[in-house]
């Protein structure tokens, strides 16, 4: 359990300063757009750029804000369940999403292994982006390894005393 | 079973499953249109409109502008400038009866202009103004309602990430909302602000007075809050001219947002840093909700289910002004037991257009639902912005700051009422646009 909540943590980290590399990108690109396209042309791709930066920041902090609590959820009637029940629920509840975003990581993947097949391109830039979706099925994957990890945690809890 | 039948069927489950199971409010969406898309289609068509919709809206260039408009406030936040517009705020108005909570009431409105969060807003507010009404012995339930109810003002006044999410959901021009979302701002927090003159003319050992400061300190304490409002000028103009973007605007916010920060020395790297990882966890909350929005929405277009509520509401012997009440009835309700945003988000496929066909402006319908559904961040069960109070506030107990919050309910109504019979409250603004 410790390894794993230690890679957890580690994955999102990681992917977390790089979503934070693109945001500063995407600040700055934009920005520079603004002032050439006074003086010269618009930054060509801007907006491709844009959006494909954006993917990667929202889906390289999934992982993030599920380990730190950060998804929104309404638990005016879970708080008022016994312990037990809480249990249940929450196996339930990291269990079914576990499994759901295992499936929308997977079928991200074969949608960028469409992508590749058929050689799409950007529309402006004309370059290749089966690799942005990849990064956003990863970014999927390891938010189903935080919730696989959450499930696990609430499964088998550690007895108190132990570490 | 029918089609509409399945799509009833699908909402009460959404519903069972968040309050329930208290699964995530993106997820639970997510979930259920997924599964809803299938049994009506094939499996086949259910993972592929997963992924396509999931990668549509992930790499949407019109939802770059949420993360954008987010790290400026964090920013702003994290430079302490909420703690400078308090302080500024507090000299020009502390000498007052009730000065002080005017002055916390105002400062909120100046944050609302540079960060959209209700929470963050509330939590700087209890530490920046509470020390000083509990110095000036202000009843605990003036001090805590005014910090409560004023924090609210986040996510009326522009740049709203609610503001944001309707724009986006309902393809209404964003810059015509965060116009229309000034108006009826300003109006809130005049109405706000007369509620503290209100309750200390009634209770005077509520608000006793504070300091009285020159005018030369006057002037001097708008250095450190006046740049970011100038920054909240630029933006919003910008907006106005036509000279950029509502994501080109972000952008611009955001990066001027750094420079002032840095130049003023009040932004730190551990600032910088924490700013980019809230920015992240934060846009990544609000886009996971939308797609799962996205993903609900496709199931319930195939199901027919908001065309035909519009067409059954309509056809109701009701009159439209009858109709708005109950849409606003199930708001209230609705914002005191989830989250405004996620409840803006399933419901808007369902009421936008119930109103657009009862003859409503979207703009405003947009506007009015948002000051609806706020209501819900300081009233019970929820009441999200209270907590925040109550939790720092350590010696007032919460049913005290419900009680504070109380005082301040009926201004959200006087100003829902002057909205509803004066749209220009929030349609002028947006009107110059044209």
């Amino acid at each position: 359990m410790d390894f794993l909540m230690r890679i957890n943590k580690f994955l999102n980290k990681l992917l977390t300063l790089i979503g934070g590399a693109c945001l500063l990108g995407m600040i700055l690109l934009t920005c520079a757009n603004i002032f050439i396209r006074k003086i010269l042309v618009p930054i060509p791709g801007t907006f491709e750029l844009m959006g494909f930066a954006g993917a990667i920041v929202t889906a390289f902090a999934l992982g993030y804000t599920q380990f730190t609590s950060g998804h929104i959820s309404v638990d005016v009637l879970v708080y008022t369940y016994s312990k037990p029940m809480k249990r249940f629920v929450s196996i339930i509840n990291h269990g079914v999403c576990c499994v759901f975003f295992s499936i929308a990581a997977w079928f991200l993947v074969q949608k960028a292994l469409i992508l590749k097949q058929t050689g799409e391109l950007s529309e402006t830039l004309r370059i290749i982006y089966y690799p942005f979706t990849l990064a956003v099925a990863l970014g999927f994957l390891i938010l189903a390894l935080a919730l696989f990890t959450d499930f696990l945690k609430v499964l088998l809890p550690e007895k108190e005393g132990t570490k | 079973m029918s089609l509409t039948l399945i799509g009833i069927t699908g909402i009460f489950f959404l519903l069972f499953i968040l309050f329930a199971f208290g699964i995530p409010v993106g997820f639970a969406m997510g979930l259920v249109g997924f599964v809803g898309f299938s049994l009506v289609i094939t499996p086949n068509a259910g993972v592929n409109m997963l992924a396509t919709v999931t990668w549509d809206t992930f790499s949407s260039y019109g939802l770059t502008v949420i993360p954008l408009f987010i790290f400026m406030g964090q920013i702003a936040f994290y430079s302490g400038v909420n703690g400078k517009l308090y302080t500024a705020a507090y000299t020009w108005v502390g000498h007052i009866r009730g000065g002080i909570a005017m002055a916390t009431v105002m400062a909120c409105a100046a944050f609302a202009a540079i960060c959209g969060s209700n929470a963050a807003t509330a939590a700087t507010m209890t530490t920046v103004a509470l020390p000083q009404m509990n110095k000036y012995k202000y009843e605990p339930m003036l001090s805590t309602g005014a910090i409560a109810c004023g924090s609210t003002l986040g996510v009326v006044i522009p740049p709203s990430v609610v503001l944001i999410i309707i724009g986006l959901s309902t393809e209404q021009s964003i810059a015509k909302l965060f116009y229309g979302g000034l108006g009826a701002g300003i109006l809130l927090a005049l109405l706000l602000t007369a509620t503290v003159y209100v309750v200390c003319t009634l209770h005077p050992s509520w608000g006793p007075v504070g300091e009285k400061t020159t005018f030369r300190q006057k002037i001097r304490s708008l250095a450190g809050a006046i740049e970011m409002l100038v920054l909240f000028m630029v933006v919003m103009l910008g907006l106005y001219f036509g000279l950029f973007t509502p994501t080109e605007a972000g952008a611009i916010g955001s990066f001027f947002a750094v420079v002032i920060g840095v130049v003023q020395k009040s932004l730190s790297w551990n600032d910088f840093y924490n700013s980019i990882f809230d920015t992240l966890k934060i846009s990544c909350m609000v886009i996971v909700i939308i797609t799962g929005a996205m993903i609900f929405g496709r199931f319930l277009a195939i199901t027919r289910i908001p065309f035909n509520i519009a067409d059954w509401v309509v056809s109701l012997p009701l009159s439209k002004i009858s109709i708005m009440a109950i849409i606003f009835f199930i708001y209230i309700i609705g914002g005191a037991v989830m989250d405004a945003l996620a409840l803006l988000l399933i419901t808007i496929p369902i009421f936008f257009p119930v109103a657009v066909e009862l003859g409503y402006d979207p703009i405003w319908f947009g506007v009015t639902i948002t000051i609806v559904t706020t209501l819900g961040a300081v009233t019970p069960p929820v009441g999200a912005t209270t907590y925040v109070v109550a939790g720092m506030a350590k010696n007032v107990p919460m049913q005290q700051v419900f009680k504070g919050v109380a005082y301040f309910l009926p201004a959200y109504i006087i100003c829902l009422i002057l909205m509803i019979l004066f749209p220009q409250v929030v349609l002028f603004l947006p009107g110059l646009l044209n």
